[in-house]
């Protein structure tokens, strides 16, 4: 039986990851890919954020090389009512203040996963990583109650003093090594259709933009590439539907500005593709005696996105340092091992996920909720004829009239604001445990001059005593 | 405005001989259909109070596994098709 350090089981974005950084830490480290070549059995949306530029930047340096690259630099929202009419566009880009923040400002990226997992592979194997291809780890190999090795569904066993699964959302290693078996909950489904379009007109139409739509029944995003795009949209699998995910996509492609896009970029519907998607309030177990799961194997991808690329490679790179300081110890105990767990919880990746469960329930509230996301929408459309981000608002008749109308239109649906807060917003609220509260209120206190300096305590004191409807979070009592 | 009329079908390309990768255990099955409901390319039907799946599934699949993570009763099993065969995904 062949011995390797580390065997990774699966060459995409987070095993890629893995064996790059496990081979430069001198492992001796192969990783299997059940595809033809990395990439072969992979979707998702793909938009690469503004974090990959502090993470990752030699990656994000060498991806404008790759053929389906866009730069992204917007984010267009569309929102249509019942009727299937556009209402309202509107995009956020970066601002100053964001090119403070991230060293490119709000500068992301599209690439397709074909281009990208490819891209990932090769610097893994340029590091010294064995890249093996049409080979698809069906079982692990227990030794003394520690995973120590795989069996290929061609029977072969390759032992290894650690295994890092980053099979995907159905990790077969977790299922195998007894680790869990289906998620039950929190996990969606995203049906994906991608259209080819031509270059020049997409630039012209689109450009350096990400594109959502939202109507009363859906949320879907559009992510766009060099000559094509994707439209998807995801629902989780735990729900009884009135729309099947793949129906949501049809809705979205009823929509006539949807079809005038495509007409203009000369789009053509050209794969269709479907994957599950953790979408979880916290990660899964992500370490047993000798494996360590990472990415969506993990159930790591953003609570509030479903973004899960980024999370991948941070897990895959921790993972891989945490299998080097295991082998140096000897030791590839399940103690030893939730030394991974406790690396990534302190990593901004653990930080995404502290307040999960928040970010579920939005969701959870609002798009796939077809009644709330109904009313939402409406709610939204009222507001747009306010146009409170610009100053272009109608001011076609007389202007004093104008402003007056605004006005009066915009008191008359006071009530009805009040009415939506009760029954809509509060129980958002009410999601919010006392103590990430508190947690993000201490977040707020650098930005306020005046409290600044008080301890948290006293702050949170002085919070209690003017804010009646914040007290009994602060108190410890639950909110109500 | 006429709507987009797309064959999801013809949309999929695929390699090689998968062998059989999805089993439906009808002791286990309730007939409940929500493996129907998730199936984007139509391949589970609830007959005679069980789930069916499409004989033509290799040809058909997608390779999901909503149809697993999906039923509560653990009557579907699903595993991935043999290395370097069954669906490729070339703008995913």
């Amino acid at each position: 039986m062949e011995e390797y350090d580390v065997v990774v089981v699966g060459a995409g974005p987070g095993g890629s990851m893995a064996a790059f950084t496990a081979a430069g830490l001198g492992l001796e480290t192969v990783f299997l890919e059940r595809g033809r070549k990395p990439g072969d059995k992979n979707s998702s949306g793909c938009g690469l954020g503004q974090r990959w530029w502090r993470d990752f930047p030699e990656i994000m340096g060498e991806l404008p090389g790759l053929p389906s690259y866009r730069k992204v630099e917007m984010v267009v929202i569309n929102l249509v009512d019942e009727d299937n009419r556009l209402r309202m566009r509107s995009g956020t880009t970066g601002s100053d203040l964001d090119a403070t923040r991230w060293p490119h400002g709000m500068e992301g990226a599209s690439v397709y996963r074909s281009c990208l997992d490819p891209f990932l592979a090769k610097r893994a194997t340029d590091e010294g990583a064995e890249l093996r291809t049409a080979t698809l780890a069906s079982d692990v190999i227990m030794d003394d109650g520690r995973v120590a090795g795989i069996v290929t569904d061609a029977g072969e066993r390759i032992g290894a003093k650690v295994v890092i699964a980053a099979d995907g959302a159905m990790s077969t290693m977790a299922r195998a090594s007894g680790m869990r078996n289906r998620w039950g909950a929190g996990c969606t489904l995203v049906p994906q259709l991608d259209f080819g379009c031509d270059e020049g007109k997409l630039d012209d139409v689109i450009g350096n933009a990400e594109w959502c739509w939202f109507g009363p029944f859906y949320g879907a995003y559009q992510v766009n590439f060099r000559e094509g795009f994707h439209l998807g949209a995801g629902q989780w699998l735990r729900r009884d539907w009135d729309t099947r995910p793949v129906d949501m996509l049809k809705r979205v492609m009823a929509i006539p500005a949807f079809q005038a896009m495509t007409r203009a970029v000369d789009a053509r519907p050209r794969e269709y593709q479907a994957h599950l998607l953790p979408w979880m309030e916290k990660p899964a177990k992500s370490f047993s005696a000798g494996l360590m799961l990472v990415g969506d194997a993990a159930g790591f991808p953003c609570p509030l996105e479903g973004e899960g690329v980024w999370h991948a490679c941070t897990s895959g790179r921790i993972a891989a340092e945490t299998a080097a300081y295991a082998i140096r110890k000897g030791d590839f105990s399940e103690r030893t091992l939730s030394e991974y767990e406790r690396r990534w919880r302190a990593s901004s990746l653990g930080l995404e996920h502290e307040f999960g469960r928040e970010f579920v329930e939005l969701w959870d509230n609002s798009a796939f909720d077809p009644e709330k996301m109904g009313r939402q929408i409406q709610l939204l459309l009222e507001l747009s004829m306010l146009n409170p981000f610009s100053i272009c608002f109608d001011w076609g008749d007389a202007h004093m009239e104008c402003l007056n109308m605004h006005l009066s239109h915009f008191l008359d649906m006071l009530p009805e604001f009040g009415e939506f807060g009760g029954r809509y917003i509060k129980p958002f609220a009410r999601g919010i445990s006392p103590g990430n509260v508190r947690r993000m209120l201490c977040m707020m206190k650098p930005r306020l001059p005046a409290l600044r300096r008080l301890s948290d305590e006293r702050y949170l004191w002085l919070l209690a005593r003017f804010s009646r409807s914040l007290r009994p979070y602060l108190e410890g009592r639950e909110g109500e | 405005m006429e709507e987009m009329k797309i064959d999801l079908k013809k949309l999929v390309k695929r390699v090689g001989e998968t062998g059989e990768f999805i089993t439906c255990d009808e002791s286990r099955c309730d007939g409940c259909g929500r493996c129907a409901d998730a199936c984007s390319m139509g391949l589970w039907a609830v007959s005679g109070g069980k789930a069916r799946l499409s004989p033509r599934y290799t040809e058909l699949c997608l390779e999901c596994a909503a149809c697993w993570e999906i039923c509560e009763r653990e009557a579907v099993d699903f595993h991935y098709p043999r290395g370097g065969t069954g669906v490729v995904i070339e703008y995913g």
